[in-house]
């Protein structure tokens, strides 16, 4: 059965409203940022958005009325299909200097947005299936592997921001499937000692951090220093792999570290955000009143940095309101989650939720700062079809969910 | 662990999460609004054009004819210019409804600069910067201005350059064309716009909240650099251009000098004409009046554009037609007694006395009327109108000019259709056989024909550029030069067509004496065509030396009267002086 019999009032209604809510405040977004550039691109831009979000709503419908026991059954098949899309990025790729586009057609997308659904999915089925035990080393490693092969080919292509998305994305995933939280304390360890390494005080005060938290855990002295072992190594090896890294990929992360200020890259695109929301105040300048955003500033200002079109024009009323919004949705997200009796479905939920609370909070925060620039999109108020759509299948899989919280 | 546990870590996660985002956001849109507020004001960064410098013109020796100098433009950001109006309109001479107009009209965007004013003076220049801070909004750069630092005027080549019009904002691509940019209105200056204007670059530099540029003069926050527009290396010869414009001077008229062996254009005069440097100011009302109302036309280029009777030059299509026919036509011999009767009309030879009884080559020596009005009525309409259009009248001869005239060659149905089907009578063959009545030509498509003769029907397309090359790597981009042969004419034809024009100056009886020359062997062919409003137009057309030419010729002058009277010896001092550039190039 590929769609099961489901009355049109189990749909949950108020989460499609602030999907929508969300998607028209991106639409009035982007219709500021693009006006600055002229009216024909303003034009181009604008109803291709509308034209992506009209696809969107069809394969929204769709999934959203899918069989969860269907969705179960083809989450390998998806999560390789979308993990070849993204390979043959390698040998097709189109787009000036990273290889993130595909070309079929008129179309052009990009896999690795599409990609997040199949690890979502990939991440479910794996975790769900029975006799799981996450005491165990491999099935850990075997869940991790799910998120590597996407990561390794970001990697390659080169897309740290999307890679880090991925990485992130395990964590509440396998917290959700129930790690025993030393387990987890054994993933977290090793990246506060990396980002720790590139000082001695820090590298010291990091070791120090690690080793009480794992003393907490009362396992034995084999535990502790088995796991500070491996910590000191990986902190000394850090500095070695970061020398692999491309040299943009470094002055992103040096600057968000504030150990350099670029004024003309990511810097000063930082500083002309900062500069851009710091200004709207508390209720905005105005739609396309916005002197940065009219001014154009900002390179990506209708795509990565839309997020400061509406701290500048709308103020913080504007921000608060679609931070709100998107709270909603990720905190549904779990609730639905919490609510499922089916395992894979819970799973689901928790992974649909996590993608796009990543992406919130990376991309907003890499607005003011908290956060480095990355060049990831803000869920389905960024300019772009893949995205959009991506981020609307996955609001559809909470939806399937949270109405089919009482199967099994 | 229960997941009810698990949920509200969750929970607690990311509501401090978000709860610290908002935190954030707050402390920069309200703790630090009045901070960034201001940072929003001082600190923008604005993209300002830099002209490229448009690409020189040059002669084939490599002096340059048209040349850059710099010249200062006023700008203005319009929502920026607040109280700036009152006090710009009073340097800038313009009142603050002229400054409105001007912004309407240039104005591509809130925060896009427009051009206010071209070329203001030192003392204009000076005021703004004086009073910069009393002038938001407003701002100067250097524009490259064309300057003509030879004496070579030939506007009508050059062209001149004015600001883009809507049509062409319209028709071309937006990242090409801006308003308020010069672009070439006419000559080669619009036909090379696009390989001589370049590629402009940016400059992007800090701005306050009033768009006053800051830091003026220490460096820009970054600078993308114009790309020079290639420069044009022209046919022409500088110094053969210049003789022949002072030749001209004081009269109407003009010449074209062609290398026979490619078409290349020497030289090519059309006076009267006009100060290129008169354009190089923004261009006023009275002025553009004043040029185009003037009864002696001077902005009309009378070689490429002006259309007149080739009147006897003519008179050689005719004997091609004749000696292609052979036997029964170009074997005959006419009486001419200074006169011709047709029906119950005289028609007259330019000889009252008349010239005898003359073979075809005595005809054409002589310029006879009377032999070629019968040797007309005997090819007939059909075969004069063939044979025109051999010598390619009524075609444009593909010169990178604009607005070149084709011309007209009339035929039967030309003919039907004007004076109504058979209501025609022969009279008008008549006229066509020694180049008169309908038949229209340009000086430039008689120099094509002298020229087509001097090779014995091999044909090149005209052309002023010899190559193009870019200024910095020196690459050079050349035209390409393709021979094309006359069909239907052959060899033998050409033969005596050349004999007949060689005669027209070297032969006892020639009309074109004046021409002649001792060292070179010069060939020609006179013409004068008779003018209803006024007195005769003068033609002279021909090609030296006579055995291997190298250069085909045609001299027009309006109203000056006879062709060998008034424009054959013209063409001698314009031979004269290509070989004595010749001489001294050689040398």
């Amino acid at each position: 059965m590929i769609y099961e019999n489901t009355k049109i009032s189990a749909v949950d209604i108020i989460i499609i409203i602030a999907m929508i809510l969300l998607v028209i405040a991106g639409l009035v977004s982007i219709y500021s940022a693009v006006h600055a550039s002229g009216l024909s691109e303003l034009h181009a831009n604008f109803s291709r958005q509308i034209l992506w979000f009209a696809v969107g709503v069809v394969f929204f419908v769709c999934t959203t009325f899918l069989s969860i026991r269907l969705i179960s059954d083809v989450s390998y098949w998806i999560y390789f299909f979308t993990l070849v899309l993204l390979a043959s990025t390698l040998f097709a790729g189109a787009g000036a200097g990273v290889q993130r586009w595909l070309v079929i057609g008129p179309v052009q997308f990009q896999p690795a947005e599409f990609c997040k659904i199949g690890v979502v999915l990939a991440l479910a089925k794996y975790l769900s299936t029975e006799n799981r035990d996450l005491n165990r080393p491999s099935h850990i490693f075997m869940s991790g592997l799910i998120v590597l092969l996407p990561v390794l080919l970001l990697l390659k292509q080169p897309d740290l921001g999307t890679a880090l998305v991925f990485i992130s994305l395990i964590l509440p995933v396998i917290f959700w499937a129930g790690l025993p939280l030393h387990l987890m304390a054994i993933l977290l360890a090793p990246c506060i000692s990396m980002i720790a390494s590139f000082h001695y005080y820090s590298f010291f005060a990091a070791m120090i951090f690690i080793a009480l938290v794992f003393a907490l855990f009362r396992r034995g002295l084999k535990f502790l220093l088995g796991n500070m072992v491996v910590n000191i190594a990986v902190a000394v090896t850090t500095p070695f792999l970061w020398n692999a890294l491309h040299a943009y990929q470094k002055h992103r992360i040096l600057t968000f570290l504030g150990m350099e200020l670029d004024v003309h890259g990511s810097g000063y695109q930082l500083i002309q955000s900062k500069v851009a929301i710091g200004s709207g105040g508390l209720l905005g300048k105005g739609f396309l009143e916005g002197t940065q955003t009219q001014l154009r500033f900002l390179p990506a200002q209708h795509t990565d940095f839309i997020f400061s079109v509406i701290g500048e024009e709308f103020g913080f009323v504007g921000i608060f309101l679609i931070l709100l919004l998107f709270y909603f949705i990720i905190i549904r997200g779990i609730h639905v989650a919490f609510n499922c009796r089916n395992k894979f479905a819970s799973l689901m939920s928790i992974g649909a939720a996590s993608v796009i609370a990543i992406h919130v909070i990376i991309n907003t925060g890499m607005t003011v700062g908290v956060m480095p620039v990355t060049g990831i999109p803000l869920p389905l108020i960024s300019y772009g079809g893949s995205s959009l759509m991506t981020n609307m299948i996955l609001i559809a899989l909470i939806i399937n969910a949270s109405m089919r919280r009482y199967h099994i | 662990m229960l997941l009810n546990i698990r949920k509200k870590i969750l929970y607690v996660i990311v509501s401090l999460i978000f709860f610290g985002l908002v935190l954030r956001f707050s402390h920069l849109q309200i703790y630090e609004q009045s901070r960034y507020t201001q940072e929003s004001e001082k600190n923008r960064i604005r993209d300002v054009v830099i002209q490229p410098s448009r690409g020189l013109i040059l002669d084939r020796n490599g002096r340059v004819i048209v040349d850059n100098v710099p010249s200062y433009s006023v700008f203005c950001v319009p929502v920026e210019m607040d109280y700036s109006w009152t006090l710009l309109s009073k340097i800038l001479g313009l009142s603050e409804s002229q400054l409105q107009e001007k912004i309407d009209k240039n104005s591509y965007g809130q925060f896009a600069r427009v051009k206010l004013k071209r070329q203001i003076s030192f003392e204009e220049l000076s005021k703004i910067e004086e009073q910069r801070l009393d002038l938001p909004g407003i701002s100067y750069d250097i524009e490259p201005r064309r300057y003509y630092p030879s004496e070579v005027k030939a506007p009508h080549i050059f062209g001149y350059l004015g600001e883009a019009d809507n049509m062409l904002l319209k028709s071309m691509d937006r990242s090409i064309y801006h308003p308020g940019d010069l672009v070439g209105k006419t000559g080669l200056e619009k036909v090379y716009d696009l390989q001589l204007r370049g590629i402009p670059g940016h400059r992007f530099v800090e701005v306050d909240a009033l768009g006053r540029e800051v830091n003026r003069g220490q460096g820009d926050l970054e600078r993308i650099a114009a790309v020079p527009g290639q420069n044009l290396h022209l046919t022409l010869d500088g110094r053969l251009q210049l003789f022949l414009e002072e030749q001209f001077s004081g009269i109407s008229g003009g010449a074209v000098v062609v290398d026979c062996s490619n078409g290349e254009i020497l030289a090519m005069v059309s006076k009267p004409d006009y100060d290129l440097s008169l354009f190089t100011k923004p261009l006023t009302h009275d002025l553009w009046k004043t040029l185009s109302e003037d009864t002696t036309k001077p902005l009309f280029d009378r070689m490429v554009q002006s259309l007149y009777p080739p009147g006897s030059t003519f008179k050689l299509a005719v004997a091609a037609a004749a000696l292609e026919q052979g036997k029964g036509y170009d074997d005959m011999t006419f009486t001419c007694d200074g006169a011709y009767r047709y029906g119950n009309r005289m028609f007259d030879c330019w000889k009252e006395e008349g010239h005898g009884t003359l073979d075809l080559m005595g005809a054409i020596e002589q310029s006879c009327n009377v032999y070629f009005y019968q040797l007309g009525l005997k090819l007939g309409i059909d075969i004069l109108s063939e044979y025109a259009r051999k010598f390619r009248f009524g075609l444009p001869t593909q010169i990178d000019l604009m607005e070149e005239s084709a011309g007209f060659v009339p035929d039967r149905d030309y003919l039907n259709k004007t004076y109504g089907f058979g209501n025609w009578t022969q009279g008008l063959v008549l006229n066509l056989a020694v180049g008169q009545g309908d038949l229209l030509v340009t000086p430039l498509q008689m120099a094509a024909l002298a020229m087509i003769i001097a090779n014995k029907g091999i044909y090149f397309n005209f052309h002023l550029m010899r190559y193009l090359e870019e200024p910095v790597s020196r690459v050079q981009s050349w035209g390409q030069v393709e021979p094309t042969r006359i069909d239907g004419i052959s060899e033998s034809t050409f033969d005596k067509l050349r004999q007949g024009m060689f005669k027209v100056v070297n032969g006892e009886n020639g009309t074109g004496r004046a021409c002649r020359l001792p060292n070179i062997q010069i060939a020609g062919k006179t013409g004068t065509a008779q003018n209803p409003h006024g007195d005769d137009h003068a033609w002279f057309i021909g090609f030296a030396p006579y055995e291997s030419p190298e250069i085909a010729f045609s001299v027009f002058i309006e109203n000056g009267g006879g062709g060998g009277a008034v424009a054959a010896p013209l063409a001698r001092l314009l031979i004269e002086e290509y070989y004595h550039l010749e001489i001294s190039r050689r040398q």
